[in-house]
Order: C-alpha cells, then sequence, then structure tokens
C-alpha cells in the first residue's frame, strides 16, 4: 500500500514572552537532553491553528464545538421549512442530534429551574457536553429532522442507521485533523490525522521573573508608592514545532469526490493547505498583549514520505550553546542532521523536501529541498499530495 | 522464537495504566498495554479488532535513562461561552529512553517488524502528542527471549547520559518482564490489553518481575575508584 505522509518541521524564535503557562503562572517546561527546556504544549499549538482556520477556510468547511447543537439545528431546520414553530424544532433536533450520536439532548435541569422561578417559558435543550459536528453535518441532520417531522421517534427508529451515518460523513476539516471523541458514542469517534508534537526550545532556558508596579493615575503627589505590585515570568526561546500528517487518514476522514464539479483530491488538497499554512503562521495567544510578541518561523521544512513520520528533535538533544543567537547554530545542527539520519535509515530517496527560510542564519538549510515562499511553498505541498493520493487510473 | 527490539526515546513520553478522568497519570516504563497498542497501530488494526495474538507475546522493558516526571496543568474554554472547563493534569515523562521487546513465533514477529518500519498509523510513545525522536526500529534477534534480548542490548541512553555516569564501567539498567505463573515476588499491573475497543476497553492483571541488567559504558573512563568504605575501621561485623 502506498502511504502519504507529511512532516512539518518548524525554527521560531520568541522574544520574551510567556504564550502557554501552568498554574503558577510560569512559562511551561521539560527538561531534555539534561537541559531545562522552554515548552509550548501541543494542545495550545492546535487550538491556535484551528483558530487560525477562521481566515483560512469556508465556514462550510469547519466545524462547531458547541453544546447548543439543538439551537444550531433549529435554525437550520427553520431555514428549511419556515412553517415549523421553534418548541416543534427543538424537540425534532434534540432526537436526531440524539439518534445519530447516542448523547442525550435534555433541556438542562439548572436552567430549566431558573426559567421556571422567573416565570420564563422552558430554555432550549442542549447536550450534556461539547458536541463537534461539521456544518455540513448540521444541514444534512436537518433535513433528515425536517423529512420525520411527522412522528419523530417512529422515523428516527427506522433510520438510526442513516442519521448516524450523516454524522459520520462529510468531517470537517478541522474534525478531520484533530479528531473529535463523542463520549456515549464512540462509532462516531473521528481518530485524528494530525500529530503534534510540544514544541520546545533549542536550547537551556531558565524562567525570568519580571516585578511591575502599576502607578495610579489619578494619584499624583510624589512618594505615593506603587497602586500595584506584581511579578510576570517569562522567556525567550528559539523552539523546535514538529507535527506528522497522515493523508491517507486525513483523505478518509474527509471523505472524497462530494461534488460533482471538483476532482476527488480536492478536499484532500484543501485541508493539507489549510493545516501547513495554519501551523506555520498561527501562535497561540497567552500574555500577547504583554509581551507582543508577535513573531514568524525563521524556517519552515515540509516533507512528504512514504513509510513513516520522522522528528529531527534529536539534533536539538544536546542543546545548542548561546553564541550569536540560536538559529545560526540550530539550522546548521538541523541540516546536518537530517541527512545523516536520511542516509542511515535510507529515507531519502522516497521523500519531497520543501523549504522557506529568513536571514543569512538559516543559509544551511538551503540545501534540504526546494525553496520557495510561503504561498507558492503551500499550493506546492498541497498539489504533490493531491497528486500523489491521486487514484492512478 | 525470535524477539523485537523497539528503542522507545523521546522528549515526552506518557505510559498510563490506571490514569481516568482529569488526572492522567504515567508510570515509568512503559505499559504492556502502550507498546501492544503501538504494534497493533502500526499494522493498521482497528480499535475493536482481535488483539489476542498479541497480547500472548513475551514482553519486557528495560529501563536505559529513566526521565523526569513533568507534570502539565491544562485548561480548556467554552468556545461558544467562553467558561471553563474541569482543568486536567497530565503527567510524562521526559527525557528518558527505553528498550521494549516482544518475543514470539517468527512468523508473527517478522510481520510487526514490518509494520513498524512502515506504520499504518502514526506511532507515538502512549500519547498522540508524544511522536519518538528516535527510530523505533532496533531490528530482530532471532532465537532468544525477551530477557535474553534485553540482556545482551547495548546501552541506549543519550551520550549526555552516558558521560554523566563514566566513572562507572558497568551500569545497572531496570528490566521489567512478564513474570512467569507462580512467582511470589511478582509485581501485578493492570496493562494486558484484552480489547481496545472504545465502548470498553478491557485489561487483565499481569505479573512483572523486576531484574537488573549491566550494560558496559562506552564512556568509562580509567579505573574505578577504590573500594573505600569507612566504616570498616570500626570493625565489628
Amino acid at each position: 500500500m502506498s502511504r502519504t505522509i507529511l512532516d512539518l518541521h518548524v525554527l521560531q524564535t520568541v522574544p520574551p514572552s510567556n504564550i502557554n503557562r501552568d498554574d503558577t503562572g510560569a512559562p511551561k517546561t521539560a527538561v531534555y537532553g539534561g537541559a531545562r527546556r522552554s515548552r509550548v504544549s501541543s494542545q495550545a499549538w492546535k487550538r491556535a491553528t484551528r483558530m487560525a482556520f477562521d481566515d483560512l477556510l469556508d465556514a462550510g468547511e469547519l466545524g462547531v464545538r458547541t453544546k447548543r447543537v439543538a439551537e444550531l439545528l433549529t435554525v437550520r431546520i427553520q431555514n428549511i421549512d419556515t412553517a415549523i414553530e421553534e418548541r416543534e424544532a427543538w424537540t425534532l433536533a434534540a432526537e436526531t442530534v440524539q439518534a445519530a450520536t447516542g448523547s442525550k439532548i435534555d433541556v438542562p435541569k439548572r436552567k430549566a429551574e431558573a426559567a421556571k422561578k422567573n416565570g420564563q417559558p422552558e430554555p432550549a435543550p442542549e447536550s450534556a457536553y461539547l458536541m463537534f459536528l461539521s456544518a455540513r453535518q448540521l444541514d444534512a441532520l436537518a433535513e433528515l429532522a425536517v423529512e420525520g417531522r411527522a412522528d419523530i421517534k417512529a422515523f428516527l427508529k427506522d433510520n438510526k442507521k442513516r442519521a448516524k451515518e450523516l454524522a459520520d460523513t462529510r468531517h470537517s476539516v478541522d474534525i478531520a485533523l484533530f479528531g473529535r471523541m463523542v463520549a456515549d458514542g464512540a462509532d462516531v469517534n473521528v481518530d485524528a490525522a494530525a500529530q503534534v508534537a510540544h514544541a520546545i526550545s533549542v536550547h537551556p532556558v531558565e524562567n525570568e521573573s519580571d516585578y511591575y508596579t502599576a502607578v495610579d493615575d489619578e494619584n499624583p503627589d510624589e512618594e505615593t508608592g506603587a497602586g500595584m505590585i506584581g511579578t510576570v515570568e517569562f522567556n525567550s526561546a528559539t523552539l523546535y514545532r514538529y507535527a506528522a500528517l497522515d493523508a491517507d487518514l486525513l483523505r478518509r476522514n474527509l471523505g472524497e469526490g462530494l461534488r460533482e464539479d471538483e476532482p476527488v483530491t480536492q478536499p484532500l488538497r484543501r485541508a493539507v493547505e489549510a493545516f501547513v499554512r495554519g501551523f506555520v503562521e498561527s501562535l497561540p495567544t497567552g500574555k500577547v498583549n504583554t509581551f507582543g510578541n508577535h513573531t514568524l518561523p525563521e524556517a519552515v521544512i515540509v516533507k512528504l514520505r512514504r513509510t513513516r513520520p520522522v522528528s529531527f528533535v534529536g539534533a536539538f538533544e544536546e542543546p545548542v550553546a548561546p553564541g550569536d543567537g540560536h538559529v545560526r547554530k540550530a539550522s546548521e545542527r538541523l541540516a546536518d542532521y537530517v541527512g545523516q539520519v536520511e542516509a542511515a535509515y535510507g529515507l531519502a530517496d522516497d521523500t519531497e523536501t520543501w523549504v522557506l527560510r529568513v536571514g543569512p542564519s538559516t543559509a544551511d538549510l538551503a540545501d534540504l529541498g526546494t525553496e520557495l515562499p510561503l504561498a507558492e511553498l503551500v499550493t506546492a505541498v498541497g498539489t504533490a499530495t493531491a497528486e500523489r493520493s491521486a487514484p492512478t487510473a | 522464537m525470535s524477539a523485537l527490539m523497539l528503542q522507545l526515546a523521546g522528549p515526552l513520553q506518557a505510559w498510563g495504566s490506571a490514569a481516568r478522568f482529569a488526572r492522567r497519570t504515567t508510570e515509568n516504563a512503559p505499559t504492556k498495554s502502550g507498546v501492544i497498542g503501538l504494534l497493533a497501530a502500526a499494522q493498521g488494526r482497528d480499535r475493536t479488532q482481535d488483539l489476542s495474538d498479541l497480547t500472548a507475546l513475551d514482553f519486557g522493558v528495560r529501563i536505559d535513562q529513566p526521565g523526569t516526571r513533568v507534570r502539565d496543568y491544562q485548561t480548556a474554554h467554552h468556545l461558544d461561552t467562553d467558561r471553563s472547563m474541569p482543568v486536567s493534569e497530565r503527567f510524562y515523562l521526559a527525557d528518558a529512553v527505553f528498550v521494549a521487546a516482544v518475543a514470539g513465533d517468527d512468523a508473527l514477529i517478522d510481520r510487526l517488524h514490518e509494520a513498524v518500519r512502515a506504520p499504518v498509523y502514526l506511532p507515538y510513545l502512549g500519547r498522540r502528542s508524544c511522536p519518538p525522536a528516535r527510530p523505533v526500529d532496533l531490528g530482530l534477534r532471532s532465537g532468544t527471549g525477551v530477557h535474553e534480548a534485553l540482556e545482551s542490548e547495548e546501552w541506549r541512553a543519550s551520550t549526555w547520559y552516558q558521560r554523566r555516569l563514566r566513572r562507572e564501567a558497568a551500569v545497572s539498567l531496570p528490566l521489567l518482564v512478564d513474570a512467569v505463573a507462580g512467582d511470589t515476588r511478582a509485581d501485578s499491573r493492570r496493562d494486558t490489553p484484552l480489547s481496545f475497543d472504545p465502548l470498553h476497553r478491557r485489561y487483565a492483571l499481569r505479573g512483572v518481575r523486576t531484574h537488573t541488567v549491566e550494560v558496559a559504558n562506552p564512556w568509562a573512563r580509567g579505573p574505578a575508584a577504590p573500594e573505600h568504605d569507612p566504616t570498616s575501621l570500626l570493625g565489628g561485623d
């Protein structure tokens, strides 16, 4: 079986910042190669990537993660048939989602009691936890609900399989990439096609503490002391970020050939392009207004492989020593390590590589692959992935 | 019988055997369920597929570099209301290196070896956010069981760690293997996977026996320090 796996490697420097902090407010860390490193959790960066999709993809290709799934479905139901009253639509919606996902959709007890006390009508039903459904799945479920309007319970009893299928096909790009877990309906779970590692600094890092005072603007007297004092912890780091993408699984999750007028690999291509761009350009927003650490990566290496993903974090197991910054040394190390690993394991021949890099300190990475600016790199990667996954005629 | 040797090294790994709900802990060494899961995923088995052939394999793991424990504090917010959800704690092993071995029927071990080199699902070290930093595959050892194979395997700890122990010409490593029936000195752990079916995951107890093995330190320097026991001057016994 021919496989298509995409590896993304990013070197990115962030100045003093605290983009991902623990419960004491300190930037997260981990020990690697015997030295303490700055760390940004994979969850934080996945969320930042998902938020970036809002600007990269059509809303119809994204999912909604909410408890208010009945209300969302109600809007769609009423769009199909304006004659359906809100209350009836709520019931239709609740029953349909329940059949499709196995999760109970009920009016939350506390909200119902509060409404009763205040003499308000009963509120809309909700799911007990966040439901992640794609816009297309919601549309399809609304149609099903309207179809069974006459006697929804009996209709769904006969059409339970259809309802399940609607919730389990045509996944949005974010669900296909990052997965979905439905606690009560494991058969509609989606395995994530993307794997994102915790970003770690290529060099040792000690967190520093910034002691600050805030002045009271309305107290102009001298010697008044501070209106407030506090500390903020921070560090600065050159991060190695890594993600792997299983293009075959992504394609299965997305479904293919959904529209007559587009090639079967078009959904895959759009998703791959959005992921590469979103992962490269996004940054978790923690304390960003305090530190203004809006940087972009110094280097991006994208590899398309046939057998297995390969992380290059081993290049930085021995921490980079401070000198002329960290990027030059990190680039040298990375270029050297990539060559060695691929030669040792015979991986070089089946790998296509693209490189984006900034400035003279990343010069060593130039020879690793085809150098392109971001927009062209994204298109090239998307095209190559789609071509590799295209059915051979 | 032959053994498949696996190297499990990365900045972070997590091997839970009793982790539930919002507190996801990790053991100090890879679990049988974790490694069997890695192999099943490499072969492309679905979660509901039968595992009995893999569960029947002998399993052992050697702690080449113990690493340190990291606690990760994680928050989440509702996207629609921005209210916060229960915080969760995740524990990881940072900077650890393990060698794991599975042994059994030659044909099955051969198929697993192939799968590890070209895995169907992306491999990870116990948790999806923990990709391996080195190739997982260390090759086959034919005609040996888990214990012998792990005993004769070279020390896979990182160079910096080996150098740190350069005063020791031979280093003792903990070795955890499946206990034989009736071994009264075995610990038990609920990490034998019976089914990964997300509707009903099931694990059986496994007896684990801890040994130590000695490996040579390639960075050992000069003769070991002379035996020095100041309390011997006090005499007595």
